[in-house]
């Protein structure tokens, strides 16, 4: 079964410092995610899901514990290395879009495959393949000031696509959205899990929560359920 | 390579009024480089030419002391003992005084140069450039005769002197059978040349020399042969000083100052380049903490720490790039028209300022370079931001 766990945490904890005062984020998570499994975060605010999310695609170091991608430690890894997995590994759609506004539609989501030196041509092609993918293909030379919210996050979806990552993390696409473009969202990532993508979820939405095959409940920097 | 290019000139092109801002400092830096360099260049150019004009195969011969003053300048027997080495081809003593002139009854004290007169042509129409106007060079065999500089023919007296009127040095009568055209250099143009026996004779200095040009045979080391100039004068004149030039040297010793002048230029030219630098280092920073957020993003998509820095690296080297080009195409312009002055006051080909190639390349190099360490901080801020961070911001 371990075999399978595409994501594993062990005895995870992550701890700020804050002006001296120790601010715990997560007290020791233990969490295995299958391969191709659609899982959905849920907690109050404060309670540790952006931390979590953010060990689990290699953008930070726990201070205590363990993180697993595809069975390899990545707690100790370098700066370099830590960014070769989020390259190929990782997909980050964010709650607040974070495209780069100089950029249009099409370049940002060329953006991943750019840092993984993909040449120009094919770059170009599979970045307008993924706009279509979402729905976008008329909207490619659009800057993300000329795009509404819901387009923005279809862009942030192309973009995770980029280079073809097993795994989603989704920091709640649909805080931003009305419920229909928040609809269409949800409904573009579990595509993308039929596909065989996995995909983690963080919403506040119980509704949309409560679609995933897993459900972690999250309190306190515990897992509770 | 190309893509992180591409990259930086949209980022530029963002913020456009910035970007020109940013790049005054390079562009006033290269600017001054380039115009201070060209001019240099062209004065170095134009101080060699003229010692070429004196050619290569020439040495001059001089003494800070006449013969007769205390006894040990040099004389006619140096004369004959230079003509004597072997690879000289032939030796032209010269003998120059102020004197008095007198013309229509107006007196004035004139520099009065005696030559050979059956060597005066081939002595001084390569070596000065001297050109006739008018008449003939001085011959052998003339005694009583001038010829003139050209602003002694011209205004150096109330009236102007032709050929065939008489002027009269040391109180004789000397007839001008020739007038020589303008050289532009009034230590030329206000002498006039005559017999130097007939000279020596009125000025009471019978043996006194106190320049000898020497010319090198073809084929024979100029060098060497100064070496056995010097050695044969040494043995003759003990502790004497005098001066054995080629005119190489000469060219290299005002070469090497208008070196120091254009080192000093350089100088300048290179705090106002820091101080470009310094304004590329300031935007930077300025764009590193704007653009936080978007570090974050690209962190998160994949960039490596070496590739953020260098996309802030290039960012900055972009900047020293327009800057150059700009600094150049400045400098050129100014280069234009200090030829087009020089030109206009100095005369044709007398200063010629050139950005050549090779400077414009270094030029544009440097400015690069300066772009490229001025964005070194800001970039190590940039690679430095915690992603997670930078992603909150
Ligand atoms: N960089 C940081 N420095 C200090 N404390 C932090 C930092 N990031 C998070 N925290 C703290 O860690 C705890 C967990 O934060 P986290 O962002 O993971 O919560 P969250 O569950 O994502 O909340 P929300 O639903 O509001 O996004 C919070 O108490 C937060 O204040
Ligand atoms: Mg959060």
């Amino acid at each position: 079964m371990k075999g399978l766990d595409i994501v594993r945490l062990e005895g995870v904890e992550k701890t700020y410092l804050m002006d001296r005062v120790k601010v715990p984020a997560l007290r020791g998570i233990n969490l295995s995610i299958e391969k191709g499994d659609y899982v959905s975060i849920m907690g109050p605010s404060g309670s540790g899901k952006s931390t979590l999310m953010n060990l689990i695609g290699a953008l930070d170091r726990p201070t205590k514990g363990r993180v697993f991608i595809e069975g390899r430690d990545i707690s100790k890894l370098s700066d370099n290395s830590l960014a070769r997995i989020r390259r190929e590994k990782i997909g980050f759609v964010f709650q607040q879009f974070n495209l780069i506004p100089r950029l249009t539609a099409i370049e940002n989501v060329e953006l991943p495959m750019w840092f993984a030196g993909v040449p120009k041509v094919q770059r170009v092609k599979r970045a307008a393949e993924l706009l279509k993918l979402v729905g976008l293909g008329d909207r490619m030379k659009h800057r993300p000031t000329e795009l509404s919210g819901g387009e923005r996050q279809r862009v942030c979806i192309a973009r995770a696509l980029g280079n073809d990552p097993e795994i989603i993390l989704a920091d709640e696409p649909t805080g931003n959205l009305d419920t229909k473009s928040g609809e269409g969202i949800m409904r573009i990532l579990e595509e993308l899990n039929e596909r065989g993508k996995t995909i983690v979820l963080v919403t506040h939405e119980r509704e949309f929560g409560k679609r995933a095959n897993t459900i972690i409940k999250i309190r306190d920097g515990r897992i509770v359920g | 390579m190309l893509q992180y290019i591409e990259l930086s000139l949209k980022n530029l092109s963002y913020r456009k009024a910035r970007a020109i801002l940013t790049t005054l400092g390079v562009i006033i830096g290269i600017t001054a480089v380039v115009s201070m360099v060209s001019i240099g260049e062209g004065m170095t150019k134009a101080v060699r030419e003229q010692f070429e004009a004196f050619g290569t195969n020439k040495i001059l011969v001089t003494s800070t002391m006449e013969y007769g003053v205390r006894g040990k300048g040099l004389t006619d027997g140096d004369v004959s003992n230079i003509e004597d080495i072997v690879g000289v081809e032939f030796v032209s003593p010269m003998y120059s005084v102020a004197a008095g002139g007198e013309f229509k009854g107006e007196e004035k004290v004139i520099t009065v140069w005696g030559l050979d007169p059956g060597k005066a042509e081939r002595t001084f129409s390569d070596v000065g450039g001297y050109r006739l106007l008018k008449g003939r060079w001085l011959e052998p065999g003339d005694r009583n005769v001038v010829v003139l500089g050209y602003r002694v023919h011209d205004d150096f007296f109330k009236s102007k002197v032709e050929l065939g009127n008489s002027i009269k040095i040391q109180g004789e009568k000397f007839r001008v059978v020739g007038i020589f055209k303008e050289t532009g250099d009034p230590e030329h143009d206000e002498a006039v040349m005559v017999n130097i026996d007939k000279l020596r004779e009125l000025m009471g200095r019978e043996k006194s020399v106190t320049a000898i040009v020497v010319r090198v045979k073809p084929g024979y080391d100029v060098d060497e042969v100064r070496q056995k100039i010097e050695d044969s004068l040494e043995r003759r004149h003990e502790g004497v000083e005098f001066d054995v030039f080629t005119s190489q040297q000469l060219i290299n010793a005002i070469s090497s100052s208008l070196k120091v002048i254009q080192v000093v230029f350089g100088g300048i030219a290179g705090v106002s380049l820091i101080v470009g630098g310094i304004g590329i280092a300031n935007t930077m920073i300025m764009n590193v903490v704007e653009r936080t957020q978007e570090i974050g993003i690209m962190k998160a998509t994949g960039a490596t720490n070496s590739q953020v820095m260098r996309i802030f690296l290039f960012e900055s080297g972009v900047f020293g790039f327009f800057g150059g080009m700009i600094g150049v195409l400045i400098g050129y312009i100014i280069s234009t028209i200090i030829n087009e002055l020089a030109e206009n006051y100095l005369g044709p080909g007398v200063l010629t300022t050139a950005v050549t190639p090779s400077l414009a390349f270094y030029a544009i190099s440097f400015a690069i370079l300066a772009g490229v360490i001025s964005g070194l901080y800001p970039a190590y801020k940039a690679v430095k931001l915690d992603p997670v961070e930078a992603l909150r911001a």
